[in-house]
């Protein structure tokens, strides 16, 4: 009976991992977004969402990716629905990157991932400057994406070791 | 190649068009919803607008909570670092505080002499409007440098109120909801205010560069004035957004700084470490009343009404005056009517009484006539008698007493 309430608290946690992240690096003050130095800044967000959509796409539902957009939106003073929409392309980006790859490998990964961004954040720096009037540094922003992609290959190793703890943990039980 | 074609149409579709495991909505659905979102947004739709205030106020404060954990260690870090540099920062308060109490008399004499030329050029000094607020969320994205704070509209908080730290100024106000508002911090790049640079009073305007760095954009004159050392940049209340002379930050010139180089301003505040601001609005001098000025104020308010009241009774007086006068004017026409018609009427009878002496008389004539054929031969003088001559008074006289008057002679 222990056995199988611990098992299910693990399922959980497993579960509700992803999601949870998303929320918290949406809603935390410290941001992974920007750790404070000007020459310093990558989206965790776009990291997690293009992860787990490519992966495991059953783990972040997109009606949940969408009210995390809209929760962005409102933290950081977006537009309402601009973050949501960034995420869902990204979202649609890795499902089409699943349906299309027969040998996944990283480096096929990371370079999709590198064009999504790039493509995504021209849609978002374009969106912002010439419609809603937002003014933004083009140099944050190559930092950013630059630093995006970079720490692609750190977390999705780390994402890699945590679903094969669970996926271990699962079967040995 | 239409194989691959087909292939990228599948992939497309799949990707889009198919809910996948445990996905209640397409991506494609969901992607035309927010799409919808942004646009009614920007048309200021009134539903999204609602929406937008009540995920403002959920996610403000769930953003509090979550960040409760780490704003604790930050915190604390904060704490620790304060405990051990206690020793040299005391050494150094001790060395500022004798400094600035032997500045505070004269700041005082300069502050009461601002007043006074402030109230002559008719600005904003007096603070209408002081509200203390927390820092809920410190934020820092990329996109937006801005902070939410713990106060709304239910606190009289107002679009372009500006926002202090111990007197330095921080941002202002560019979103309020009922119980939080949005603060866009002077370091973000959309945030453009009008500075003065001190000393020289160079006029320019300041916009965010970084997270603790301002860029002079447009300044007055290219070409500053060589200064060295530090210049001191305060806002210059033009536009009248800002109240003047709130310091911002200082800018360091040196021999190296180039023309055209940009003006690095170098805040006095460190953003990231705020924790409590002050939300203000600046009004101009208004008379205050005291309490015998209140009851001037009666007294002059009683003479007022009387004075309103006689106005009044006035002005009736004046209307009954009016109709008087109309009815006056009236008779006053009658009157005149009626004397032309008097004199009309007497001249008329004036007429008649002519015309009945002259048929009078042309009866008297008629009679006379018919007489002197009756009786003419009777008084007329003739070789046998000696009566009267004809034509004269006498013998018509005769004649109409019938020829019985008898001449004397």
């Amino acid at each position: 009976m222990i056995k199988i309430r611990q098992k299910n608290i693990i399922k959980n946690i497993h579960r509700y991992t992803p999601i949870t992240l998303l929320y918290i690096s949406v809603l935390n003050e410290f941001d992974f977004n920007n750790l404070g130095s000007t020459y310093f800044s990558f989206n965790f967000s776009y990291i997690l969402i293009f992860y787990y959509s490519l992966k495991k796409s059953e783990s972040l539902g997109y009606i949940y990716i969408f009210i995390a957009g809209l929760f962005n939106d409102v933290v950081i003073g977006t537009p309402i629905g601009m973050s949501s929409l960034i995420y869902l392309i990204l979202c649609g980006a890795a499902a089409y990157l699943r349906n299309i790859t027969l040998r996944p490998s990283l480096i096929k990964d990371s370079i999709f991932f590198l064009i999504t961004i790039l493509i995504i954040n021209s849609l978002l720096f374009m969106s912002l400057n010439f419609i809603f009037n937002y003014e933004l540094n083009y140099f944050d922003q190559i930092i950013n994406i630059t630093y995006t992609f970079l720490f692609y290959f750190l977390f999705s190793n780390l994402f890699d070791i945590f679903e094969s703890y669970f996926v271990s943990n699962n079967n040995a039980r | 190649m239409e194989t691959g074609r087909d292939d990228f149409v599948i992939a497309i579709r799949s990707a889009f068009l198919k809910k996948g495991t445990q996905q209640g909505f397409s991506l494609l659905s969901l992607i035309f919803f927010s799409i919808i979102l942004l646009i009614l947004g920007n048309l200021n739709f009134k539903i999204i607008n609602y929406l937008k205030i009540t995920i403002n106020e959920i996610v403000y404060r769930s953003s509090f909570i979550v960040s409760g954990p780490e704003n604790f260690i930050k915190n604390n870090y904060i704490i620790l670092n304060n405990h051990f540099n206690l020793y040299k920062k005391n050494e150094k308060n001790i060395d500022e505080l004798n400094f600035l109490r032997g500045k505070d008399l004269s700041q005082q004499i300069i502050i009461l002499e601002n007043i006074k030329y402030k109230k002559l050029i008719d600005d904003y000094f007096i603070i209408d409007n002081e509200t203390v607020a927390k820092v809920l969320i410190d934020k820092q994205s990329p996109f937006l440098r801005s902070l939410i704070i713990n106060k709304g509209s239910k606190n009289n908080i107002k679009l372009g109120m500006i926002v202090l730290d111990e007197g330095y100024l921080v941002g202002k106000i560019v979103e309020v909801n009922y119980l939080t508002s949005r603060v866009l911090l002077i370091s973000d790049i959309n945030s453009k205010i009008p500075v003065s640079l001190q000393p020289g009073d160079i006029q320019a305007i300041m916009s965010g560069k970084d997270k603790q760095e301002g860029v002079l954009q447009y300044t007055k004159d290219k070409n500053l004035p060589k200064i060295n050392g530090k210049t001191q940049v305060i806002t210059s209340g033009a536009g009248g957004l800002f109240k003047s002379g709130i310091p911002i930050g200082e800018i360091e010139f040196n021999e190296d700084l180039k023309i055209n180089e940009d003006k690095i301003i170098n805040f006095h505040r460190d953003f990231s470490q705020l924790q409590y601001v002050k939300v203000l609005s600046f009004s101009k001098e208004k008379n205050f009343l005291d309490i015998s000025s209140k009851n001037n104020a009666k007294i002059v308010e009683i003479e007022i009404k009387e004075t309103n009241q006689q106005l009044e009774n006035l002005r009736i007086l004046q209307e009954q005056k009016k109709i008087a006068d109309e009815i006056r004017v009236k008779i006053q026409k009658e009157n005149y009517f009626l004397r032309n018609e008097r004199v009309r009427l007497k001249n008329e009878i004036l007429t008649e009484k002519k015309n009945n002496q002259k048929n009078k008389i042309q009866d008297e004539e008629i009679r006379f006539l018919e007489m002197n054929l009756y009786f003419g031969h009777k008084c007329r003088k003739n070789i046998f008698n000696d009566r009267y001559k004809v034509g004269t008074s006498e013998y018509r006289k005769c004649v109409l007493s019938k020829g019985l008057i008898k001449k004397n002679d």
